[in-house]
């Protein structure tokens, strides 16, 4: 990286830039109550009106543009006529649409033009259906205005004197970038007016595939060397941190920025190009949290690949994360995703699956928590006297309750109009209907949480109370009752010597596959193939790791107390697939085996398992070869997902201490990297309390 | 059917060789090397550790077929992760019989035998047959001062090696930089010829010297095995890292 971007980070992390932002939002509720405007009309406005209102920033040697000055997303309704759109259902999350990923080669290729015709040509098609042509217009709006704001730029630029600048915004993103640096551009500005809308969780997506065709023809051009299309690269990398505290999230750095590489093509021929690795080698000289990297993997992905992506992994920025295509595509066309399409599957935001353009997927509607189900049905079965397989029933029939219930609070969400979202999708504009109404795949996620406790409970109890018969069921429940206060000694036993999931063991790993196979089971129960509406289990942890030990108030699971695998109340749960916290484990290759026995065509939402790789590992001179070696053991044990994080202990709890000197340390913390000083002291607790391997 | 005792198996283990590599460690060290940071390998017996978190049971008694069954559920991973299994200790050698049980019960693993050298010709030789690198640790050629730090005579030490030339099994060097004590222009001097010696006796026999710094994390867990930790040398004074003797003698070296 040069003297300019390196001086351009330094800006963007000083957040200098923050001082041009206005102190107010425009007030677009007043005119959509004095209009009486529907609510995609109202969605539309909110649109123009975000767009309308920035002040177009450019400042000297930056060869890409945008940065928002408004500093957040205005309502348009009134508190009570917002509550009043969701009756008779309610709203997912903050309501607007996020956690999917437009299909951003389309609309590059198409240029918002010519979305605008494909508008226009349906909205003919369609004059007798006012639904269709309220969308459209509302559509069509959106697009002037974002060509308005380009416009707006350009004129600046001009301004400015920056010609080339201006000659740019002239270009795109109204037409088909010409170069790598218009495509950029307009990615750029493009993706902006997404969050400006209020929509969250903006996918990335497979950008170097769509990207590809652009760097291709100036690199055989030659009006583009390897070198400047690095530097443009990191240039946007370093622009996608420029908004990063304008993103609601759970915690800083939740933004799902995140971007996918490699895998195959939809013709199932190898995906990674040059651009693939500009990517990572752009990545990990820029090292901000992001955007988040995701790269597909196989048996046959070279291992000079996954070398280089290594050098990323050696950042400490917690990604690139892996995901297995020869797991992933199996696992999304048993859930109804044709195989092409299965095929262009990228992360929505986190690790979440979805398909760039054609999913409406909601992919996180609601979590599972495991340990609670084993924990009552431990509580239940003991205390009835059950054999261990009436406690796994039990088990079994909580899981079932459970997706009930998230199906009985999620059954009728209902999703705000979108037209600028649906502008930028596969067929929206297309069929004259609204994204909120649908795209090619409606499915549902949910995940099943914080595992390797629940099923690290159940082997506790089979191994001492019915195998070993050494603790009986009356001492272990008083013992649960009482936080294992007094009753050290069998905590002691529960934690350090009975089996755990992570070590390759058959039994333990039976009844963690056992847990995923209710939870599949229960949400196969609620899926409707012929409706299109596909329940799809996952394996992620998210905040669960944390809320299920501890509450939140917006948590809806209840809190689980001590729990069978030797857990007393408070202590953290584990993040997605990875060993119980103070599991004694060997290492990687065990836990790799134990996750390679999971079915994931039942289990496809995603979910990472998550290894944390002590930062001595990199001292050895061949540490990059062998932790590429590594990330393709994950692939040779048929495990789905990786996380793959590097850490120093010492230096985490240094930057607890004096949080001053470690302002750039960024760490990995679910689906997603943030600064660890920016994280509330639980996030920070869990992961220092991490397994450390290596 | 043998039985070994075993403080860790960890997985891994970058700094243990080639490749992706398991690490066994199997307990009970006849050295007393006074820089030891492994305390817990030091008795041949199961052991509790007490720490500030609690108690724990170290040591763990596996037969032959157990721990070969182990390994070889990872075989297919250690051989295209390009690695293998690294047995060390504590001295590996005192339990030469399991290891000589337990080697041949391996199925196509890689095997590295990390050892001080110091056992039996006859132990050394059945074990070091059997495996495709030994690491051995060359720590002080003067007798008086291998005795005063590591309690043992360094004799049976050198005549292994010499075995190692023999039997003409690759073989890294391996030297612990102790500030003071090993990492002494005489001391490298020493080492350096020893290893032009073996680096003579054949092609492929030594594939070089690795210098390992000092681990200023080495009195970490003697607290806890009950041990007082007394180094007889400054640890605060860096290690010397000087590779010339062994450059000018041509011997291949790399310091970790």
């Amino acid at each position: 990286m040069n003297q300019r971007l390196r001086e351009m980070r330094e800006r963007v992390r000083e957040r200098e830039h923050a001082s041009l932002r206005q102190k107010t939002v425009p007030d677009v509720m007043t005119p959509s109550a004095a209009q009486d405007l529907s609510w995609m009309q109202r969605t539309a406005l909110l649109t123009r009106m975000q767009c309308g209102a920035e002040i177009p920033v450019i400042r000297a040697g930056e060869q890409l543009v945008f940065m928002r000055t408004v500093p957040s997303v205005s309502a348009y309704d009134t508190p009570e006529v917002w509550e009043s759109r969701f009756e008779g259902g309610r709203p997912h999350e903050l309501g607007p649409i996020s956690n999917i990923c437009p299909d951003w080669g389309l609309v590059l290729s198409q240029g918002l033009l010519g979305r605008k015709q494909v508008a226009e040509a349906t909205r003919v098609r369609l004059a007798a259906d006012p639904e269709a042509v309220e969308f459209l217009d509302c559509a069509i709006s959106t697009i002037d205005a974002v060509l308005e704001l380009a416009a707006r730029y350009s004129a600046e630029a001009r301004r400015f004197g920056r010609l080339d600048l201006a000659g740019i915004l002239d270009r795109v993103p109204a037409n088909p970038p010409r170069t790598f640096r218009e495509a950029l551009q307009s990615l750029l500005l493009l993706r902006a007016v997404v969050w400006m809308s209020g929509h969250y969780h903006v996918g990335i997506g497979r950008l170097d595939q769509y990207l590809w065709p652009y760097l291709q023809a100036d690199l055989a051009a030659g009006t583009l060397d390897a070198d400047g299309a690095e530097e443009l690269l990191a240039e946007f990398f370093i622009c996608l941190n420029k908004d990063s505290d304008l993103y609601p999230g759970i915690q800083q750095g939740d933004n799902g920025q995140s971007l996918m590489l490699g895998g195959v093509k939809r013709d199932g021929s190898d995906a990674a190009n040059e651009l693939t690795r500009m990517v990572l080698r752009a990545a990990r000289d820029v090292s901000m949290i992001d955007p988040k990297i995701n790269l597909r993997i196989s048996m046959k992905t070279p291992l000079d690949l996954l070398e280089l992506a290594s050098e990323l992994t050696r950042q400490g920025l917690g990604f690139p994360q892996y995901s297995n295509d020869e797991v992933v595509i199996p696992g999304l066309m048993a859930h109804g995703y044709a195989l092409e399409d299965a095929r262009d599957y990228t992360v929505a935001a986190c690790w979440e699956y979805s398909i760039p353009g054609k999913a409406m997927d909601i992919v996180n509607i609601g979590a599972v928590s495991l340990p609670a189900a084993t924990d009552k049905a431990i509580r239940d079965g003991l205390a009835a006297g059950d054999s261990f397989e009436g406690i796994l029933e039990r088990t079994r029939a909580d899981i079932f309750a459970q997706v009930d219930a998230v199906m009985a609070r999620s059954g009728n969400i209902i999703l705000p109009p979108a037209p600028y979202y649906s502008v930028l999708m596969n067929d929206c504009l297309e069929r004259g209907r609204d994204l909120s109404k649908g795209a090619t795949y409606n499915n549902l996620g949910i995940h099943g949480a914080c595992s390797a406790n629940a099923a690290d409970a159940l082997a506790a109890v089979k191994f001492f109370v019915f195998d070993e018969r050494s603790i009986s069921a009356t001492e272990l429940l008083k013992a649960l009752e009482a936080d294992f206060d007094v009753y050290d000694d069998i905590r002691r036993q529960l934690k350090d010597d009975a089996p755990k999931v992570g070590n390759n063991d058959d039994g333990t790993d039976a009844l963690l596959a056992r847990i995923f196979e209710d939870f599949a089971d229960a949400c196969e129960k609620h899926s409707d193939q012929a409706g299109g509406r596909i329940i799809r289990p996952g394996t992620g942890s998210a905040m669960y790791y944390v809320w299920l030990a501890r509450g939140a108030p917006s948590m809806k699971e209840p809190i689980v107390e001590a729990t069978a695998d030797g857990r007393r109340k408070g202590e953290f749960f584990s993040s997605s697939l990875a060993p119980s916290p103070g599991a004694k484990v060997r290492g990687p290759i065990s836990i790799l085996q134990t996750y390679g026995k999971l079915n994931y065509n039942r289990i496809c939402n995603g979910g990472p398992i998550t290894l944390e790789l002590s930062d001595t590992v990199f001292r050895d001179s061949e540490s990059i070869h062998k932790v590429g070696m590594l990330i393709r053991a994950f692939a040779q044990t048929g495990c789905q997902q990786l996380q793959l994080n590097t850490l120093n202990v010492e230096t985490l709890k240094d930057a607890r201490a004096h949080p001053e000197k470690h302002r750039n340390l960024i760490v990995r913390v679910w689906g997603w990297s943030g600064y660890f000083c920016e994280l509330s002291p639980e996030y920070q607790d869990h992961i220092i309390g991490r397994h450390m391997l290596g | 059917m043998s039985v070994g005792c075993v403080f860790d198996i960890r997985e891994f283990t970058v700094h243990d060789g080639p490749g992706m590599r398991t690490t066994i460690f199997l307990k009970g060290c006849p050295l007393r090397c006074n820089w030891c940071h492994n305390p817990e390998g030091l008795s041949p017996f199961p052991q509790t550790l007490r720490t500030a978190v609690g108690e724990r049971l170290v040591g763990e008694m596996f037969t032959d077929e157990e721990l070969a069954r182990i390994i070889n559920r990872q075989a297919s991973i250690l051989r295209l992760g390009e690695g293998g299994v690294t047995f060390s200790g504590g001295e590996p050698l005192a339990q030469a019989d399991f290891l000589a049980a337990l080697i041949p019960k391996l199925n196509q693993v890689h095997v590295i035998l990390d050892t001080s050298g110091y056992a039996t010709e006859a132990d050394f030789r059945k074990v070091a047959a059997l495996c495709n690198l030994v690491h051995l640790d060359l720590k002080i050629m003067e007798p008086k001062d291998h005795l005063r730090f590591t309690c043992v005579d360094n004799a049976p030490i050198l005549r292994n090696l010499a075995i190692l030339a023999e039997l003409g099994v690759p073989t890294i060097i391996r030297v612990p930089l102790v500030p003071g004590v090993t990492d002494t222009r005489e001391n490298l001097e020493a080492i350096a010829l020893a290893a032009s010696k073996v680096l003579a006796a054949g092609t492929g026999v030594l594939v070089r010297v690795d210098l390992l710094p000092y681990n200023k994390a080495a009195g970490g867990k003697y607290a806890a095995c009950g041990m007082n930790f007394i180094p007889l040398y400054d640890e605060s004074i860096e290690c010397r890292t000087d590779t010339s003797a062994f450059e000018r003698l041509g011997v291949p070296v790399r310091v970790c």
